[in-house]
């Protein structure tokens, strides 16, 4: 499924919610049909607001591959992601952070981003996130923060119930990876084991070049190692 | 902020020791992976630990708040799970988390804190028992983190004693900024990565 709503831009004031239930034993794939991008905030509006919930049911399925988030210069945002997955159900979801419109050399140049993420398998909550990025108050290329790199990705796979000593190994694995395709300077990548039922693959970049490719590299070896089956890229680019 | 006893004070002063027997001294939570690679010298210490109080040491200020006022233990000690994606911060975490307590536990020769907690949330939970003013609570905890970050650094890279102890002097003020923070907010992906990256350095002196 494409989302099209988003491509063509977020607007001070806008506020959007995206519910999705998936079915027991059902599998969805959900992307978008380019970038959301979020304009410079109005006057009197209040901050834009993107809301996503998705259900899971037993032994689904879920693979949420969104384009980038890209915050031109004045923008004012808030995303809430929220995703529960039941018993047995499989997770797949893949984000990247624009610093903004580089090539007009716009760069950490929005004023707000706020960003409340939540993952639970069943009642366990496996991912929490949750920051706030003002880079006139907080400087983003702090060491701590993201140093001397822009971009932001990560793929998060969670599978209900599955044991740590797999997540352990799968972290491994792509650990190599990551080190593997690390160029220090350009692209930085790493992999941890969840708290619990999943992993998640961490990259931060220079350029938003061939941040979807690794994305798609990793989605591709987490998939097979997780469900047994090949990942079936979105019908885009790819 | 509000006045503590005596008893309080030496108890409290006493927990945020750096000498505490926990094994604090062994973790570095992800920098020795930025020393390792050239990236943290000794005169980014303390614009480094400025940015970092900020993000994890707020989110950390804010879970020892919420300990202290008696909530779930078990429930936040799980939420704050989900917040640490970096697998041997995480656990280095819940190990400082569980020795703390042990060692809390066997010196009032009883379970007086739950011993499967994050470090951050079995300090809280020590303070309330103790009846240490919540302020003091948090701003002890975030003194003694910080205070392991300097001496990690000492470890890492040329940081004298006198270099050192100047760090945290000019850090109280961002210490106290951060100790009364109320939202759980946290970006330090740079960081994060630099646990996730740790395991993979050739020669390693810390746990994480």
């Amino acid at each position: 499924m494409h989302l099209n709503n988003v491509s063509g831009g977020v607007l001070g004031g806008d506020r959007l919610a995206l519910d999705v239930e998936v079915q027991a034993g059902a599998a969805a794939q959900i992307t978008t049909t380019g970038a959301t991008r979020l304009y410079r905030h109005r006057a009197g509006a209040g901050d834009s607001e993107q809301r996503a919930t998705f259900s899971v049911g037993d032994a689904a399925l879920l693979e949420y591959l969104p384009d980038a988030v890209i915050p031109y210069a004045g923008s004012r945002h808030l995303q809430r992601t929220e995703i529960r997955l039941g018993r047995g159900s499989t997770l797949f979801w893949w984000e990247i952070l624009a610093p903004g419109r580089m090539a007009a050399g716009e760069r950490f140049k929005f004023e707000r981003l706020r960003v409340h993420t939540e993952v639970y398998a069943g009642v366990r909550p496996v991912l929490r996130e949750n920051y706030r990025l003002e880079p006139q108050q907080k400087d983003l290329s702090a060491t701590a923060r993201m140093f001397e790199y822009s971009h932001s990705a990560s793929l998060c796979a969670v599978q209900e119930g599955r044991p740590s000593t797999f997540w352990r190994a799968l972290e491994y694995k792509l650990n190599e990876m990551a080190r593997e395709r690390t160029r220090q300077g350009h692209a930085i990548w790493g992999a941890s084991m969840l708290a619990s039922d999943g992993v998640i693959v961490r990259g931060l970049s220079k350029s938003g070049c061939f941040l979807n490719e690794m994305l798609l590299e990793f989605w591709r070896t987490a998939r097979l190692a997780v469900t047994g089956v090949d990942a079936t890229p979105p019908r885009k680019i790819y | 902020m509000v006045p503590m006893g005596e008893t309080a004070l030496l108890r409290l002063l006493q927990l945020a020791d750096s000498v505490l027997p926990i094994g604090a001294t062994a973790h570095s939570f992800g920098l020795e992976t930025l020393a390792d690679e050239g990236v943290l010298k000794p005169e980014d210490v303390e614009t480094f630990l400025s940015a970092y109080l900020e993000e994890a040491g707020a989110l950390e200020a804010v879970f020892v708040r919420l300990s202290w006022k008696c909530g779930d233990l078990g429930a936040l000690s799980e939420e704050l799970n989900a917040r640490k994606l970096a697998r041997e911060s995480r656990e280095a975490s819940l190990k400082l988390g569980r020795r703390f307590a042990e060692l809390v536990n066997g010196m009032v020769d009883h379970g007086l804190i739950e011993t499967d907690l994050h470090y951050c949330i079995a300090f809280g939970a020590a303070g309330a028992a103790f009846g240490i003013p919540v302020d003091a609570v948090a701003l002890a905890y975030l003194n003694q983190s910080i205070t392991g970050l300097i001496s990690a650094s000492q470890r890492l890279m040329p940081l004298g004693q006198g270099a050192a102890s100047r760090i945290l002097w000019n850090l109280k003020p961002a210490i106290l900024r951060v100790s009364i923070c109320e939202e759980a907010s946290c970006f330090n992906p740079y960081l994060e990565l630099a646990s996730m990256r740790h395991g993979s350095l050739e020669t390693r002196l810390f746990i994480s």
